[in-house]
């Protein structure tokens, strides 16, 4: 039992992490409808951001983390500037977008192996490796803070979302990009602030990935996971990425304890199958009828 | 005369709003109705639950004697019913010609096999895909542009191409989706010589959605007339006219 | 010729036969894979299945290659086809990874360490044949009803369903097609370097397929051919800034959607109809130029 505990908390945190790069990968797939392939890239300099403000320019852990986000979430503005906007403008169809976004991630994952090169880094050890007792269960601080901040970024974006001027302009946009615009929202506007919040959660989960793992050009290859946990969830709903994250770490850690770790990567990619056989809408997804 | 189509008790909802309901109608085999009512009254939706585009609700549409509610879309052009869209749906990049074309695909019954190795086959049914579409272009004026990227076509012959491609299907039942839409005066008076046309020369009944009424009133046959995705009247022109439910709730609403 | 250039060559040529399948794919019937190195990886895997450990023929084994990957993508269609455009694309990546992921862990077959003593069967005629072959009987069969059934549902999909095209088949006919030109791919590829292994097979390879039709043009099947032996040469001869190529490739990609988004070719094919055809366009756009510039200015003395 207390094992099957350890295994539930540690499953929590890293699908805490998942969410993060999920709700990012989401909240642009609701608003402009196609899969953002660059959001891995982006996650990927993230946590370069991170490590690089920690043993280059000695910073210590809160700024390096600010300057972490804060930089991916440029990032990502400018990716959408350069390799969106003009076919937005042309309302060029969505294969074109998602080629883009190839296009993008390629480069972003290759520049950095010409400059800084494909070696694996490590974290230099910020938060101490012993563990915090929690009843049988122990947790790794760097866990638990993971958690912590994953939680409070996701309460922080539901609010925004819901509370805000903007957030409701998104739900707006989301839920009809051309209505929206009529109706006065300044979508081009909508589109920044969204990628703009992407690429800030895509920078934390870079950040922690970094830490719980170690840095190199390929990270950003996890974010496969967050499309599998979006779909999982429901495309383009934000709870159900939430959702679906957490019960993918969970079932993640439980198949690595109990049957083996080679299997982890696997049953991602099963349930992603299994979802869109038996329900591709996802947990929260809604069946939707075209309107001819 | 028969009817060839029937439509009873047609009722469809999304969420909790009835876009069409309990609407009873039908088309005399030959004929030309029309079907007219404000925005939103339900009329495209009425043409998508015929084509099988939206599930119904309830309610039952018959064609030629048969049941063919909730068919597939692309079973009822086998069937003999096709359409054409409100906002003009062609294969854009494709040529006029390559948009006839493929529509004739129906008429061919050769095999994945002769298409890859060229069978006699698939030359001899190919050649009469062939001289069916140009056979087509020519009797709806649009031969000399048939190499013509569909795209480009001036608006009113994007409508012309899509009523050929339509009739590429050898269909007994045409249904219009408002097909003078953005036309001027004298374009809309082309066009209702050639529905009229082509309903003599292909031997076939037409089903038209108008705004235009002095169209409507002049080409029709048979009307019906939808408000809030319900029946208001049904008749000919003339009644049509006089009706007062259509005068107070349509044609005097001064919106038209 | 030098055993270098040879080899390049028939890299290329292996190459070639993927590339154009997901053409097949990807600009005619409008679908987006991001698995196709997943169908290459059951071809090559089963190529060598028939080969080493059955001992069949060569020719059985590129057969069986290109019909399990086939029977493999039919099962993927059928799940996945009736999805929005979006689901399907992210489907066949998880396919893709899966398959990989899967002959990682099976060790019967190598596992992650991959698969030596495979028979060097390839060579560079059969791939040359088969080149031949896979252009002719692509190029048939875009020319038939069923192809253009395909372009059809590419170009607008509810039309095409009016029109009487069963959407669902014909996107599953361009889905099976193509993976079973990726099964025959992979067999030629796994006798070329009668060495295999899953990492061979990864998303990096996927999207190096998509990238070459999207740079050969989508819709055109000479632009396919012209972009796998570009794009497998190029980085040959750019050895020297190895590093650098591939952020290149990157920033060309996004490039080409922004300025140039049907590619190289783009719909256009080169036969020699259509080079006719193309410079008696120009002949004559020159002549009515020409033509235009004397009215011009024959309108100019009458405005003086």
């Amino acid at each position: 039992m207390a094992q099957f505990l350890q295994q539930m908390v540690n499953g929590l945190s890293i699908g805490s992490v998942y969410a993060l790069m999920a709700v990012g990968y989401s909240l642009v797939y609701s608003v402009m409808n196609f899969s953002n392939f660059a959001h891995g890239g982006v996650i990927m300099f993230g946590a370069y951001f991170g490590f690089f403000g920690i043993t280059l320019l000695k910073l210590p852990f809160p700024a390096a983390f600010v300057l972490a986000f804060v930089g991916t979430a440029i990032l990502a503005v400018l990716i959408e500037r350069i390799a969106y906007k003009p076919l937005r403008e042309r309302k060029a169809p969505f294969l074109y977008f998602i080629i883009s976004a190839m296009g993008a991630s390629i480069f972003l994952e290759n520049i950095i192996i010409a400059t800084i090169g494909p070696t694996f880094r490590t974290y230099p050890d910020v938060f101490g490796r012993s563990s915090i007792a929690l009843g049988p269960v122990a947790v790794g601080r760097l866990d638990l803070i993971m958690f912590a901040v994953s939680a409070v970024c996701l309460t922080g974006l539901v609010l925004f979302v819901e509370k805000t001027r903007m957030g409701r302009a998104i739900q707006a946009s989301a839920y009809n990009m051309k209505a929206a615009a009529l109706m006065g929202v300044n979508t081009d506007r909508v589109v920044m602030i969204v990628f703009a919040i992407g690429g800030m959660l895509a920078g934390i989960a870079g950040v922690f990935f970094g830490m719980k793992y170690t840095v190199y050009p390929q990270i950003g290859n996890i974010t496969t996971k967050s499309f599998v946990a979006a779909v999982f969830g429901g495309l383009g709903s934000l709870p159900g990425a939430v959702l679906g994250s957490i019960l993918l770490g969970i079932i993640e850690t439980l198949v690595a304890g109990y049957l083996s770790s080679q299997f982890r990567d696997l049953i991602a990619f099963v349930i992603l199958i299994g979802v869109l056989v038996f329900r591709p809408t996802g947990i929260m997804g809604k069946t939707t009828e075209d309107k001819a | 005369m028969s009817d060839i189509l029937q439509v009873r008790g047609l009722t469809k909802r999304f969420g909790g709003l009835a876009a069409v309901s309990e609407v009873d109608f039908s088309v005399r085999e030959g004929g030309i109705a029309g079907l007219i009512g404000p925005n939103g009254a339900g009329k495209t939706t009425i043409f998508n639950l015929i084509t099988g585009v939206y599930k119904v609700t309830a309610g039952a549409v018959t064609f030629e004697g048969k049941d063919i509610t909730d068919t597939e879309p692309y079973k009822i052009a086998d069937i003999g019913i096709t359409r054409t869209f409100q906002n003009i749906r062609l294969f854009k990049n494709l040529t006029v010609f390559d948009n006839v074309l493929t529509a004739c695909h129906a008429s061919a019954g050769y095999g994945l096999f002769d298409s890859l190795v060229r069978t006699p086959r698939f030359r001899r049914e190919e050649k009469v895909l062939r001289d069916k579409s140009i056979e087509l272009l020519s009797i709806l004026g649009l031969a000399d542009r048939k190499d013509a990227i569909a795209n480009g076509l001036p608006y009113g012959l994007q409508r012309r191409l899509e009523i050929t491609r339509a009739l590429a299907l050898d269909p007994r039942l045409l249904l219009l989706d408002e097909p003078a839409a953005g036309m001027n005066p004298d374009e809309t008076e082309q066009l209702m010589r050639l529905i009229a046309d082509i309903r003599d020369r292909f031997k076939l009944s037409v089903l038209v959605i108008e705004h235009h009424m002095d169209l409507v009133m002049r080409l029709c046959e048979h009307i019906v007339v939808l408000n809030f995705g319900q029946k208001l009247a049904d008749g000919t022109p003339d009644a049509i006219r006089g009706d007062k439910c259509v005068i107070e709730a349509y044609l005097g609403g001064g919106d038209e | 010729m030098s055993s270098y250039i040879e080899g390049i060559i028939m890299l290329s040529g292996i190459n070639l036969i993927a590339v154009l399948g997901l053409s097949l794919l990807t600009g005619f019937a409008g679908l987006f894979s991001f698995g196709h190195a997943g169908f290459m990886a059951i071809g090559a895997y089963s190529a060598a299945i028939c080969t080493t450990i059955l001992k069949l023929p060569f020719a059985v084994g590129i057969a069986a290659g290109g019909a399990t990957a086939a029977g493999a993508s039919w099962l993927i269609g059928r799940a996945t086809l009736k999805l929005k455009g979006d689901y399907f694309c992210i489907a066949t990546l998880g396919f893709g990874e899966a398959i990989r992921l899967i002959l990682d862990n099976f060790q019967g077959l190598g596992g992650a360490r991959g698969w030596p003593g495979i028979p060097p069967s390839t060579t560079i005629w059969n791939i040359l044949i088969l080149d031949v072959i896979g252009v002719a009987l692509l190029a048939n069969l875009v020319r038939s009803r069923h192809g253009r059934n395909m372009i059809a549902v590419r170009e607008e999909e509810l039309a095409a369903q009016v029109a009487g095209i069963d959407v669902f088949k014909y996107k599953m006919l361009a889905l099976v097609v193509s993976a079973a030109y990726a099964g025959v791919a992979g067999s030629l590829l796994a006798h070329y370097m009668t060495f295999i292994q899953p990492k061979m097979f990864s998303m990096v390879k996927s999207t190096e397929l998509t990238i070459i039709v999207i740079f050969g043009g989508l819709g055109s099947i000479s632009g396919s051919v012209l972009g796998a032996v570009v794009l497998t040469f190029l980085p040959e001869l750019l050895r020297a800034v190895d590093k650098w190529r591939l952020v290149v490739y990157g920033l060309a990609v996004i490039g080409i959607m922004i300025g140039r988004p049907r590619g190289l070719m783009g719909g256009f094919e080169l036969t020699p109809a259509s080079l006719r055809r193309h410079f008696a366009d120009r002949k004559e756009a020159k002549a009515a130029k020409a033509a235009q510039v004397a009215e011009d200015a024959e309108l100019g003395k009458d405005g003086l």
